[in-house]
Order: C-alpha cells, then structure tokens, then sequence
C-alpha cells in the first residue's frame, strides 16, 4: 500500500464528519444535477425523439386517385429516404361514439399493419382492423394514468354505419384520425390516396419539405396532388403544448445546476483549505508536493465518488415521476427517460467538478512550505473581519451575538460562497411559492369561470368519468330531458346560484380558411367570472358582440375590434371583437357567442341535451357533492362532476417546483452546514477558551446561529428580487410559449407578510443548516480542545 | 497573606482515558491566598489535575469542591458561569482571539454577562494599565509579543476577580525575559491575596511564585513541600 493511499485513508478515518459532509453535499448535489439536465434535456427534445421512434413521415401527401395510379406514385422516389403508401383516404361523419369529443368528419384510412418503414403506429390497445365493420382510433396512450380518459366505447357510427372499435393506436404526425383494412377502404370507395414520405435531403424548415415534396411529384399529372402536410406543423403544435414547461424547466435546471457547482466547490475547497496544517506535516514528514496534492485529492474523492454514484441512481428515481407527469398526454409515446448522457455527467461530470475544486487550493498548498502550510493552520489570523468586530465590540447586543455577527467576515469567500448557496436557495423558494401562487390564482379564475360542476348527459353510449373515479356503470340511457329541461332541472337543485349553458359548433367565417369554434352561451355566463379572465378588452354586453380566448386570436391573427361574419345554413351575422380571454370554456378554444345569434343563424336547428356542457355554480358554502349526486338522482342519464380542481398542468408544475425547491433548500442548507463545521473546526481554540472564560453552551449556539442568520438575512435580502425579478419574467414567457396571455392580476402576488416570509427563508435555511454543528460547538470538550491546540 | 479557608478541595479523585489513568486517587487543598505549584514530568497528570478544578473535565471519581462547590453535582451551564465567577485561566499558548484587539480580548470575560460594553472595557484598561500595556490596548494578538500577549491574557483572566487563578505553563511558550515578566506579575498577584495554582515544568517559576510545590508522578501525588519565598 503506497503512503499517499496510508496517508489519505487515516485522514478521512479522522475527518468523518467533514468525509460525511463532502458524501452528503455531492450526494444531493448530484441528485440536483441529474434532475436538472433531465429536465433541461426533456423540454427539448421529446418531440424528436418520439417522432424518430415512430419514423415518422417529413410529408403527408393526399392524392386524387382518379389522376394518378398507384404505380406512378410507388414509381416516384426522388430524394425518398422511406415512403408508405398509397392508402386509401375517405372523409366519415362521426356521428356517435367515439368519447365525449366534438362530432364531425373523420379521416379514415385504410392500411394492413400498424408498421411498416414510415409512421409507425402504436398499437397500445386491442388489435390491428383484419375484417369488415372493424376500426382502430387515432388516440394517443394515456399511459399508466388513465383517470379522466374518455371510457371505451365499443362502437362508433360513421357515415350512417357501425363500425366495432378493435383497437387503439397513436400516429404522432396525425396521420388519420381511424384506420380500417385496406379490403373494408376498398369497400367505401376512397376519394383520395395517402402517401407518407421521409426524405433524404433537407427538411428543417417548411420550403425546405415543401422543395421535396416538388421534386417527387414531378412528373405527375396536374391536379394530382391535393394536399400536403410538413411534419413541422404538427411539431410546432407539440412544441406549443411543451412550450409552456420549458421556461420553468429551464429555470429549475439552472439554478439547480449554479448551487450544485457552488456547494460542491465551496465545500471540497474548503476542506483543503481546512487542512493547511495537515499538509504542513505531511511535507514535514518527507511527502513530495505531489504525493500532497495527491493525498488531498483522494482524501476528498472517496466521499465524492460514493455520493456521485448514490446521487446519480436518486436523481433519476426523483427525475423519472417528474418527466412522466410533465409530459403525459401530450401523446409523444416515448419514454421521457433520463438520458444515458446525464448519467454519464453525474457519474464523471461531477467527480470532475469535485476534483477541480480540490485541486485549486491544493496546487496552493503544492506551493507552500512546510512551515508556511503549518503557520496558515496555526499562526494567528490578521486582516480580515477585525475592524469589524472591533466596532461590534462597542455595540449595546449581547456579547455571543455581536461575536457571531463579525464571524461571516473572518473567511471572507467563504461567506460569499455560503451567501450564493443561500441566495440561490431563497431565489428558487421565492420564484416556486410565486409560481404556485400564480398557479393557484389561475386554476381559481379557471375554476370560477368554469363553475364547480360540470354536467353534461350522456349520448346513451358514452359516460364521462370525473378525474380520479371510475366512469358509471350499469345499462347506458339517454336523458328524456330537452335541452331547457336539463337547464330547468339544475336550477332547481338546491344551493345553485348561476347556470350556463355551452355548445360548441365550428361556424365557418367569411375571410377565415377553416370554420371558427364558437361556444354559444346561455344564461348567467356574464356573472361565471370570465371577465376574471380578461386579458385585454371588455365583457360582452350585446349579442353582436364576442371575446375571444389569447390562444385563438393568436392563431388566427384576430384583433380586438375586428369585426367576424359567421356564417351558417346561408345566414350571416357580424359580430365585433371587444375582448380577449386567457382561456375559454372547457376544451378547444372558442369565441364566446351569445346563444341568440345560434337561434338567429339556425333557427330550426334542435340542440340534443348531449350537445350541450352546462356550467353550474352554487351559492356560497354550497355543498358540490350534494349537488352532483343530486343531479345523479334526478337523471341518472345525466353526468355530473366536481370541476373545481387544479389543472393538471398546475399541479405538475407545482410538484416538479416544489421538490426542486426543496431539493436546493437542502443543498443549500448543507451548505451552510459545511461551512459551520469547517468554521468551528478552525475556531476548536477559540472556542475552548470562550467556554474556559465562561461562555455557556447557549451563548455558543447563539453566537454560531447569529454568525449564519447573518448569512441567511444577506441571501434572503438579495435572493428575494432575484426569485422576484425570475417570476415576473419567466411566467409571462412561459405564457407566450403555451400562446396564450395571462391577466395581470396572476402576477401581482407579492404583497408584504409574504415577502417577510420569504426574507425569513433564507434566515431559516441557513440556521436548520448551522443548528447540528452549533450545538456540536457547544458540546466541545474545553480540555481535550485546548490540550491539542 | 493567607488565610485557613479552603478554596480546592480535591477527595481521592480518579480519572481515566479509556485504559489509561491519569489521576489516580489525588486529593488537595488550597487555601486562600496560597500559591500552588504543581510540577512533574509529561503525562504525570498536571493539566488533568488543572482542568479538574476549573471545570474543565470531570473526574472519572472522587470529589473535586471549589469554593464549596461540588463540581461534579454542576451541569454544563452551571459549569460555565462557575468559570465565569469563579475561576481565572492562563494558558501556555495565550489563546486570544485573534479578531479582537488586546482591551476587547480582555473585556470579553466581562461581557459574556451580558454588562454593557463601557463599564468592561474601563476595567480592561485598568488591568493593562496595571500590566504595564496600557499603550497596547489597540493591538491585535499578532501584533504583540509573547509576552504581551500572556499579559493580556493575564488581564482577561483577572477581569471577573476570580477566587482562584489557574495558570497552564503560563512561561511555557515565552522566552527568558517574557518569563521573568510574568514570574513577577503572579507573584506581585498573589501578594495582594489573590489564589493561585501553577502547572509547570519550570522548577525557577515554581520556586518563585509558589508558597507549595505539589509533585505528581503517573496521576498520583509524590511529594509536597513548603517553599520559602524571597
């Protein structure tokens, strides 16, 4: 056994407490490191990588078969890495079944297999179409959490035929909304021909797909090609549903990674530096500079390796439930791991990052003399912090407090490093308490403009399952109930105070490419609280008049003050835009419309019950189960449920924020915990004479606990704007990214108590830090202390 | 000056360190006004026997009354404000704070009682004047010399009128002339009354300072003899 090994395996023997601090610290170091690029890795790139799992195709081609033959389009294959096809395409009405989605056309496609060298499908239920009547629907896996998924209907009905759903499957590039076999295709006589294509040449940007898309369909005859689709549309659809975490991911990830480096730098430095005396005699007793250098790097590696691999394992068990609540639903049927490339960061990354920070002041103490190491472990200290506690001495505080105060400015980077550590832990409780805040306010406004209870009745096929409970059961029915007789019947259920009715119809809109979805409303939608919502603009106050939620007027480049011609059945209705929403009703976005223009546009039109989503509010302190199983009573064919939760956006954000806080709390908090030790270590001396001259174990707690609330004060004062600053810049952003605009309201959530709380964070992380080694300082022993010194 | 009150009283006291024992049935008194030294080779027990009386270290058994005081009955708190009132320290290595200048150093004793900083400090500055570095008082502890920095430590161990002064090879780490100093000014310090007991290694010091030299070998009391001063 060489003497460097000897040398540093007797020092971590004597040092353990400081080897558990250094395991400790790049333990959860680590574990923030992995959760950090895991999150950073995966607000960046699912959509690539389920699209390249999937093969997905760069274009979807629809062609009109009476045009071009099959062998022409199989013939084509300029600059086609893969293509799949041709299908047979035809357009369904869905008319029944299928879950409590909007009706309407379907494209339905007909094909043998669910794989094949482009658009892979996953199959994640039932089997793949072999004969006639059966189908498979475009859905995507809702995964190992299906609550609120729309329950299975065996069946649905479209173009006027039953057909039996044997199974569902998820095109991530939207290639069909349902596939048949190509024998059952045949049979209904497609009107156009698929064809998906991967290409071989560039395909970043639109013109570029578009500039492939040309040169294989030279040659074919005009007109042949009807529609064509870049994959980029669908990932700029994705992107936009992702968008929104990414800012917070982003954030979370960065200041994860900035107060990993800080601590592991501050406490493995630190350690060295603690050990001037140690390395003094080591060069005393005849070890080269090398060998020192050496003992101090393995001295610190040992803790450091058994924490990196530790961390890394608990940063991808605490990473993995955060990424699969983040991104599920959004349809992207990979897996949202943590990447082979992150393990590798944490398992050298880390170690690295350890070894760096020890070698800096090692290399300093490679350079001293023996007798220089030996004096800067014992000599007295000069300089620093002694003009400071010169003027404590003469302040009216008890003595232990005006010692402890003056302590942060003996080991001036110390204290800058631990303040970071501090500053960094208040800024990221600050930034996660306002976006819960934020959150929170949101999902109110959602919640009050949505109503507490959502009721809509069932079709007689589908039932709707409130989150988190199994869907009803026993013999499907249909309401007997008009439309006006389910309103008339939630009216008059006890504790009700306002009922709105919607219903959804996409209207197509003189000037407008594709039909705009308008919610029709009725009854008491002006006083739900949707002008809570309001983001620009005012409520409607007339008929003529509509509020559009930020996401649509986004989409289609609509202004307050533009004025909309809705057209239905050959009748028109102007209609002004006087108001922006954050969000609308309950699913995709739509205008609001009073239902009077429904009524002047369609008047023989009849609204079936199923039609309709009704939106109920009860008075204050009315009782929402009550309600909901009243209505259950009253109809059993009528679904009802508690709406006012959380979204599932928030309470993913909420979780992933809160742990992430915590997580750097404690980092932090280890932090200061280091630096108390290695403070108290340098101070053994100091503070067995203290306690010789009498200083009781109170008073040395007090000193050492005041000499980190100071640090504490110092990171919550500074860290405080910057979480501040963080959460007025971020949440607009994450905002814009989901495309949607955010009242003003959600952002002012500071106010004075809370501020004071926050100041006070960084005061109580620092002192949950510095409490175990203060009392440890306490309970010295003065002889065996001062004997050694 | 001395006087028949008992100051130490130390009953057949034991202490161990694991395996080994390094006072082994010792038992003292010190009377007031006495100057004690205790002497004996490295190991003997001398500092054990010091951190005993201060309330430093407990004993593994036997008694050990200061002042009446049991010590042993005291829990750590109690300890401390006992060394507080009770008891002046004087190490071999000085041990002031190297952050505070010479007159805070020594007001420190007196300001753990939570006093106001002004009356200490006043006192301070007499025990300087006193110990002849009054002009020092601004001096931080790496600014001073050995023997300036054992006078200041002096001054902070008289800052509470302790009844008894302990001194650890208080000329241990000085040099022949510093030592002298301070030889003069525990003697000059027990002939105005004031109670001392002397860790040494220096038979000059013992002889000069001490009215009783107590001789320690393997934790057990070997000899004990009156000395006549000069």
């Amino acid at each position: 056994m060489s003497a460097v090994w000897r040398a540093s395996r007797a020092a971590v023997r004597r040092r353990r407490v400081q080897t558990f601090v250094i395991g400790l610290v790049v333990l959860l170091s680590t574990t923030t490191i992995v959760v950090a690029l895991a999150l950073l890795e995966a607000s960046s790139a699912p959509f690539d990588r389920a699209f390249a799992r999937q093969q997905g195709p760069h274009a979807i081609a629809v062609y009109d078969p009476a045009k071009v033959t099959d062998a022409q389009l199989t013939g084509q294959r300029t600059g086609v890495a893969a293509a799949a096809g041709p299908f047979g395409q035809v357009t369904l009405d869905l008319t029944e079944g299928g879950g409590p989605g909007p009706r309407g056309p379907l494209t339905v496609v007909g094909r043998a297999d669910p794989g094949g060298s482009v658009d892979r499908l996953n199959l994640w239920q039932g089997r793949w179409p072999t004969a006639a009547g059966e189908i498979v629907l475009n859905q995507p896996d809702p995964g190992a959490d299906p609550r609120g998924f729309p329950p299975d209907s065996g069946e649905v009905t479209l173009g006027g035929k039953r057909y039996t759903v044997v199974g569902r499957a998820h095109s991530l590039s939207q290639t069909a909304d349902a596939w048949v076999s190509p024998e059952q295709m045949t049979a209904l006589h497609p009107t156009s021909v698929q064809m998906l294509y991967r290409f071989t040449g560039d395909v970043s940007t639109k013109p570029a797909v578009h500039a492939d898309l040309a040169a294989v369909t030279a040659g074919l005859p005009a007109g042949a090609l009807i529609a064509a689709q870049p994959y980029l549309v669908v990932k700029e659809k994705v992107a936009s549903d992702i968008g929104v975490y990414v800012p917070f991911l982003a954030t979370f990830g960065m200041l994860g990674l900035i107060v990993a480096v800080v601590i592991v730098g501050n406490v493995v430095s630190g350690a060295v530096v603690s050990s001037f005396r140690h390395i003094g005699i080591l060069k005393a007793l005849g070890f080269t500079p090398r060998q020192v250098v050496a003992v101090h790097l393995v001295m610190v590696s040992v803790p450091a390796l058994i924490g990196c691999v530790l961390g890394t394992v608990a940063g991808t068990l605490a990473a993995q439930p955060l990424l699969s609540d983040g991104f599920a639903g959004l349809g992207l049927d990979v897996g949202i791991n943590v990447g082979v490339w992150i393990w590798v960061a944490g398992l050298v990354g880390v170690p690295t990052l350890v070894a760096l920070s020890a070698f800096v002041p090692a290399v300093r103490a490679h350079r001293l003399s023996a007798a220089q190491a030996i004096s800067a472990g014992s000599s007295p200290r000069t300089g620093h912090g002694t003009r400071i506690q010169r003027r404590l001495a003469g302040v009216r505080l008890s003595r232990p407090v005006t010692l402890g105060l003056g302590l942060p400015f003996a080991r001036p980077g110390r204290t800058v490093f631990t303040v970071v550590a501090v500053l960094l832990g208040v800024t990221t409780v600050t930034f996660a308490t306002g976006l819960a805040d934020t959150l929170t306010r949101i999902s109110t406004i959602e919640d009050r403009a949505s109503g507490q209870i959502g009721v809509r009745p069932s079709d007689g096929r589908t039932r709707i399952a409130p989150e988190g409970q199994l869907p009803p059961t026993g013999p499907q029915a249909t309401t007997t109930r008009t439309d006006t007789e389910v309103e008339q019947l939630l009216r008059g259920l006890p504790d009700v105070a306002r009922v709105t009715s919607v219903f959804r119809l996409p209207v197509p809109t003189i000037g407008q490419t594709q039909p705009l979805t308008v919610n029709f409303v009725r009854g008491d939608y002006s006083s739900m609280g949707y002008q809570d919502e309001l983001t620009a603009g005012r409520w409607m106050t007339r008929a003529d008049e509509t509020v559009v939620p930020s996401e649509l007027m986004r989409e289609r480049g609509l202004k307050i003050g533009d004025k909309l011609t809705l057209e239905l059945g050959g009748r028109r209705t102007v209609l002004t835009v006087i108001g922006e929403t954050m969000d609308g009703a309950p699913g995709p976005p739509g205008m609001f419309v009073d239902w009077r223009v429904l009524t002047e546009l369609a008047p023989d039109r009849a609204v079936k019950p199923h039609e309709v989503y009704y939106q109920v509010q009860l008075k204050r302190g009315g009782d929402v189960a009550a309600y909901v199983a009243a209505v259950k009573a009253a109809d059993p064919a009528i679904d009802a449920w508690d709406t006012s939760q959380l979204s599932d956006f928030a309470v993913t954000v909420i979780g992933f924020s809160s742990v992430l806080s915590l997580l750097l709390s404690t980092v932090a908090a280890l932090g200061v915990f280091n630096t108390v030790v290695l403070n108290v270590r340098e101070r053994r001396r100091d503070l067995g004479m203290l306690k010789s001259i009498g200083m009781t174990p109170r008073q040395v707690v007090t000193m050492v606990l005041t000499s980190m609330a100071v640090v504490g004060a110092a990171g919550g004062v500074l860290g405080i704007p910057l979480g501040i600053v963080a959460h007025r810049y971020i949440v607009p952003t994450a905002a814009d990214a989901a495309r949607i605009a955010i009242p003003h309201s959600v952002l002012e959530v500071w106010q004075a108590p809370t501020l004071a709380l926050m100041a006070l964070a960084g005061v109580v992380i620092a002192l949950l830090g510095a409490l175990v080694p203060a009392r440890g300082a306490a309970r010295l022993t003065i002889a065996e202390v001062l004997h050694n010194e | 000056m001395t006087t028949d009150t008992c100051v130490v009283r130390l009953d057949k006291v034991r202490k161990e360190y694991g395996d080994t024992t390094a006072l082994d049935g010792v038992s003292l008194e010190i009377r007031t006004g006495e100057a004690v030294a205790v002497m004996g080779p490295s190991g003997c027990g001398k500092s054990t026997m010091l951190n005993m009386i201060a309330g430093l270290d407990r004993p593994t058994s036997g008694s050990v009354r200061v002042h009446d005081e049991e010590l042993s009955r005291l829990n750590e708190t109690k300890l401390a404000l006992f060394r507080r009132h009770r008891i002046g320290m004087i190490f071999q290595f000085f041990n002031l704070l190297d952050d505070l200048p010479a007159i805070d150093n020594v007001a420190l004793a007196a300001q753990l009682t939570g006093t106001k900083a002004g009356p200490p400090r006043k006192r301070a500055m007499e025990l300087l004047d006193e110990l002849g570095i009054a002009d020092r008082r601004n001096a931080y502890p790496a600014a001073l010399s050995g023997g300036e920095r054992q006078r200041v430590a002096v001054a902070r161990a008289l800052m509470n009128r302790p009844a008894l002064l302990l001194a650890d090879e208080p000329t241990g780490a000085l040099d022949s002339r510093s030592g002298e100093q301070v030889m003069d000014l525990l003697l000059d310090l027990n002939q105005i009354g004031q109670t001392l007991l002397i860790v040494t290694h220096d038979e000059r010091l013992a002889t000069r300072c001490a009215s009783r030299v107590v001789e320690l070998a393997d934790g057990r009391i070997t000899r004990e003899r009156s000395l006549e001063r000069a």
